[in-house]
């Protein structure tokens, strides 16, 4: 066999493998090893993992990882995202649906503070669903509202996906951060947008009881200000040091956990138990992310050797589907696969395929990034498998709420996703002006 | 050997095997804490590099190469319990179903992915032998001579530690597999 | 009939990085140019730049046990493993052109034995060489004099560290990436780097004032090819190569100071309507003395050090500075004297 077929062969392997079962990670690592040693030879192909595994992670950049994973899990019991919605609720009581709109941008303004999108989908299912509720909206508009705008928390800065991103395709963090402002505001606009058509034209999908009389909770402006204060910390920490230029992403993600801590400390919403806990946590989300980024980096190392990428984007570009053809195949085959498997594996699996084509094709690569992250996070909410969902599901610890109807909640966010992608693909700057400036 | 004292020597020997869990169980344990702990002396080291650069104007030597090392610990260090736990990120749309249809054969599929595990994991684990071997004879190091040092061989034993410790982890679950595939019937 | 053969060449930097680029347009062409002379042999080149296949902390290795056949070994992140190839770190002010320097490395290669086997006994035949071009200081404000550096902070990358030493002005370790913010945000008042850097990462736009010290040029490492790889190779394509590794090198250095001096220009040129716009001084030669004769004695202190562990390191260290005044130079300072 030629290393071209190879590695075409590894690939085909691989998803049967995945698709099997097999830990995805541990899947990549095999094929690569069997693929290396038939390219060449099994003395090459061992030291190549041994490598790997001791050379790929050792980047100060992947620290952000652990850091801003813990960042978001303090964060999320210490009630600061109870305290940004309760904000913009008084702000938006006046407006027709205004608690789904509500969520959506306290949302948006919690994902400045938090990198993982399981952080905003487990603190507004318990906050914002409840409320909603008790304000007649229905289980499913609710739920689909807290699905839907979960996904800002990977999107708008900081954001764990923009950060494999960037390792990936060789961008700077900080770029591939400022990028996701624009496409984030454009998300949370369009969500709005939806809330409020839905509110007029489809109202049994949004209430269900329509003369809503319940009181709201009322806040005085002085505390309101005081609930603002530790997320408008934790962001000037964040988003300020980072765009200040005082902290590069690494220590941002430092500063800001520690930061986070604190402020648990300080509303005593952390016990030694609970603290461990979320280390423990932490830690467990960190290896299962570097470990796939570990073994993803030996799979494209594979590929590296074998020429596939080369080859493939010498037929795809030569070939009538052309640059934008890619494109669109590339999309459509990341919201499929985001139908089965985790935003992050889909990233790993695909970009080292698809990012030389991308280069070749002569794309921005920044721009290619913030559309394979919007894409990839519509995963998030379709079914069988979407992480969004499930987190909610389990989260609000309501035997009535089905999972089928958290997805039928989410289909009109999803629906608003794809336009947006389609916007950012006719309009560049929306993603590369920021970013480029 | 005669029967009867393979019959008398069963309870010894479950209380052995007994035992020998729990000290794996406080090994994968123990390093999974180590790797927790690091986690916390990450943060600690860059936030104090960040004051010592805003308030005595000079940044602490070998705090980025540190950073880079300590996080490849946390992965190593927390792979077995993160295997244990069964975290590694998979899909579930063939193995759950088919498991729950067919368990025997569930359970020798699963068995057959975690020696594959153990396989790849093992893999890295020897071949850091050779990677520890020629840091320590080449006294590899990170940082600057005539600034601050430090060897980066403690840091591969620790790989090779965690790795081993995780590839047995796997190789654990898998007889677990096979010893239920043997002892459980598939519906038929 | 031709014979093809197969071999992959790789590297941890993009090919924009200059000498990375040359592996294409020089080593590579060259060696496919001398070979279609007789047309016995052809290279098929499976390229894997820019970090396909390892990082910049893997060069050596890399091709040491056969994960590409051909690669650009950076010998600056190999202190441990390549310690005398850190010598012109540790030798500054001793000489300004970069294609002397690399001829007087690639006689050492040939009559220094230690030099050659520090790099040999990693499985791997060095084919060509690269080296920096000429350091020079950028400041936020203009740097009068050698004594104003006395209590200035300023960023140097990692071993760059020692050049400071003596001066009063305190390091502050950093890469490419982190200087221009470093310098924006006050946490050094300018930096100490090559032009070649300098452009790209726009640090004149925030450290408009270009002191010209030209503190000197270091060797930075080879293009080796993995020993194993090397043995199977006939020989007429062992011979294209060497040559080919020789115009390589030459060409590499030559084109090292054209566009050290280009870079400055280009600066000068963009950073013109800037406030305030970039200038460039050349230190005096005053000032330049007292800074090489404020350092402790770098060299020895390297030297001593590696000699300690059984390295060779001052015969090698006399070895170069010889070779670089044979070829006419007069270092700034005698590093090898008092060894
Ligand atoms: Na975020
Ligand atoms: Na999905």
């Amino acid at each position: 066999m030629s290393p071209v077929e190879i590695g075409s062969a590894a690939i085909v392997v691989l998803l049967v493998l995945i698709y099997l079962g097999m830990p995805i990670g541990i899947g990549m690592l095999a094929v690569s090893f069997a693929g290396v040693a038939a390219i060449r030879g099994d003395t090459v192909s061992m030291r190549m993992l041994g490598a790997v595994a001791n050379d790929s992670l050792r980047e100060y950049l992947f620290a952000v990882v652990p850091l801003f994973v813990l960042m978001g899990l303090l964060v999320t019991i210490s009630k600061v995202g109870k305290d940004t919605f309760d904000v913009f609720q008084q702000l938006l009581r006046r407006v027709a649906a205004g608690l789904g709109i509500a969520t959506v941008f306290a949302n948006a303004v919690f994902a400045s503070i938090t990198g993982i999108s399981i952080a905003s989908a487990t603190v507004f299912s318990r906050v914002a669903v409840p409320e909603m509720e008790r304000h007649g909206y229905t289980k499913k508009f609710a739920t689909g509202v807290v699905a839907g705008s979960s996904v800002l928390g990977m999107l708008i800065p900081p954001s764990l996906l923009m950060i494999i991103y960037a390792v990936l395709a060789e961008q700077s963090v900080g770029r591939m951060f400022l990028a996701g402002v624009g496409p984030g505001i454009l998300l949370a606009v369009a969500f709005s947008v939806v809330i409020v058509l839905l509110a007029r034209f489809k109202r049994d999908f949004v209430f269900e009881n329509a003369n809503d009389t319940a009181d709201y909770e009322h806040h005085g402006t002085l505390e309101l200000v005081l609930k603002a204060v530790p997320i408008v910390a934790l962001m000037l920490v964040v988003l300020g040091g980072l765009y200040g230029g005082f902290l590069n992403p690494t220590e941002a993600g430092a500063a800001g956990a520690l930061g986070a801590l604190v402020i648990a400390l300080l509303r005593r919403s952390l016990g030694f138990r609970e603290f461990w806990k979320l280390l423990v946590e932490s830690g467990q989300i960190t290896v299962s992310v570097l470990f796939l980024i570990l073994a993803a980096t030996f799979f494209s190392r594979m590929l590296a050797l074998s020429g596939v990428p080369n080859a493939l984007a010498e037929l795809l570009l030569s070939s009538p589907v052309g640059p934008y053809g890619f494109l669109l195949l590339f999309l459509v085959l990341i919201i499929m696969l985001g139908c089965l498997i985790d935003s992050i594996s889909i990233m790993l699996i695909l970009l080292p395929i698809a990012l030389p084509v991308a280069e070749a094709a002569g794309f921005d690569l920044i721009w290619f990034g913030v559309l394979t992250v919007v894409c990839v996070e519509v995963g998030l909410l379709t079914p069988p498998f979407g992480l969004s969902v499930y987190i909610i599901k389990s989260a609000t610890d309501d035997p009535t709420l089905r999972v089928a109807d958290i997805f039928r909640g989410s289909m009109p966010f999803v629906a608003a996703m794809l336009v947006s992608v389609g916007l950012i693909v006719a309009f560049p700057p929306i993603a590369t002006w920021l970013a480029r400036l | 050997m005669t029967n009867q004292t393979t019959k008398a020597d069963a309870p010894a020997q479950g209380r052995l095997l007994d035992a020998t869990g729990k000290i794996w169980a406080v090994l994968v344990d123990g390093l999974a804490a180590a790797g927790t702990f690091m986690i916390l002396v990450l943060m600690m080291i860059i936030c104090a590099d960040i004051l010592a650069r805003n308030l005595m104007g000079a940044s602490l030597p070998l705090v980025s190469e540190l950073g880079a090392l300590l996080l490849v610990m946390i992965v190593s260090l927390q792979l077995a319990t993160t295997v244990r736990a069964d975290r590694l990120a998979r899909t579930e749309i063939f193995f759950t179903g088919f498991r729950a249809a067919r368990p025997r054969a569930g359970a020798g599929l699963s068995g057959v992915f975690n020696l594959v595990g153990a396989a790849v994991v093992g893999g890295i684990a020897w071949s850091t032998v050779r990677i520890l071997g020629k840091d320590w004879a080449s006294g590899e190091y990170i940082g600057v001579t005539g600034i601050a040092t430090f060897p980066t061989w403690p840091f591969r034993a620790l790989i090779l530690l965690g790795m081993t410790i995780a590839a047995i982890q796997f190789l654990v679950l898998a007889a677990r597999d096979f010893n239920l595939a043997l002892t459980t019937k598939d519906k038929t | 009939a031709q014979e093809v053969i197969p071999l992959t060449v790789a590297s941890s930097h993009p090919t924009v990085i200059p000498w990375v680029g040359m592996i294409q347009t020089h080593f590579m062409a060259r060696t496919d140019e001398i070979l279609a002379a007789t047309g016995t042999y052809q290279i098929q080149w499976n390229e894997a730049f820019g970090g396909q296949l390892y990082k910049a902390n893997a060069t050596l290795t890399s091709v040491e046990e056969g994960i590409t056949d051909i690669g650009w070994v950076f010998s600056f992140l190999e202190a441990a493993k390549l310690p005398l190839s850190q010598g012109s770190s540790y030798t500054p002010f001793a000489t300004n052109n970069p294609a002397l320097q690399l001829s007087v490395m690639q006689d050492l290669l040939a009559t220094n034995e230690a030099f050659l086997e520090e790099w040999e006994s990693h499985n791997l035949k060095v084919l060509g060489l690269t080296g920096t071009d000429s350091y020079d200081v950028y400041t936020k404000e203009p740097l009068d004099s050698f004594a104003a550096l006395d209590g200035m902070k300023l960023s140097a990358p990692g071993v760059l560290g020692n050049w400071l030493r003596g001066t009063g002005a305190n390091a502050v370790d950093g890469a490419l990436t982190t200087f221009y913010t470093d310098v924006q945000t006050g946490v050094s008042d300018g930096v100490l780097s090559l032009a070649l850097g300098m452009l790209p990462a726009k640090i004149y736009e925030v450290a408009p004032y270009i002191t010209q010290v030209n503190m000197g040029v270091a060797f930075s490492g080879a293009i080796a090819i993995n020993r194993d790889t090397w043995d199977g190779l006939p020989p007429e394509v062992q011979n294209a190569m060497v040559e080919a590794g020789q115009y390589y090198t030459k060409s590499h250095g030559e084109d090292l100071l054209l566009r050290h001096e280009a870079a400055i220009r280009k600066m000068l040129e963009i950073g013109a309507d800037q406030n305030p716009p970039v200038t460039l001084t050349p230190m005096e030669e005053a000032d330049r003395e007292a800074w090489v004769n404020a350092m402790p004695n770098l060299a020895k202190e390297w030297a001593d050090a590696l000699e300690a562990k059984g390295v060779p390191a001052s015969a090698y260290l006399q070895a170069y500075m010889d070779g670089l005044r044979k070829r006419g130079e007069t270092p700034l300072r005698n590093w090898d004297e008092g060894l």
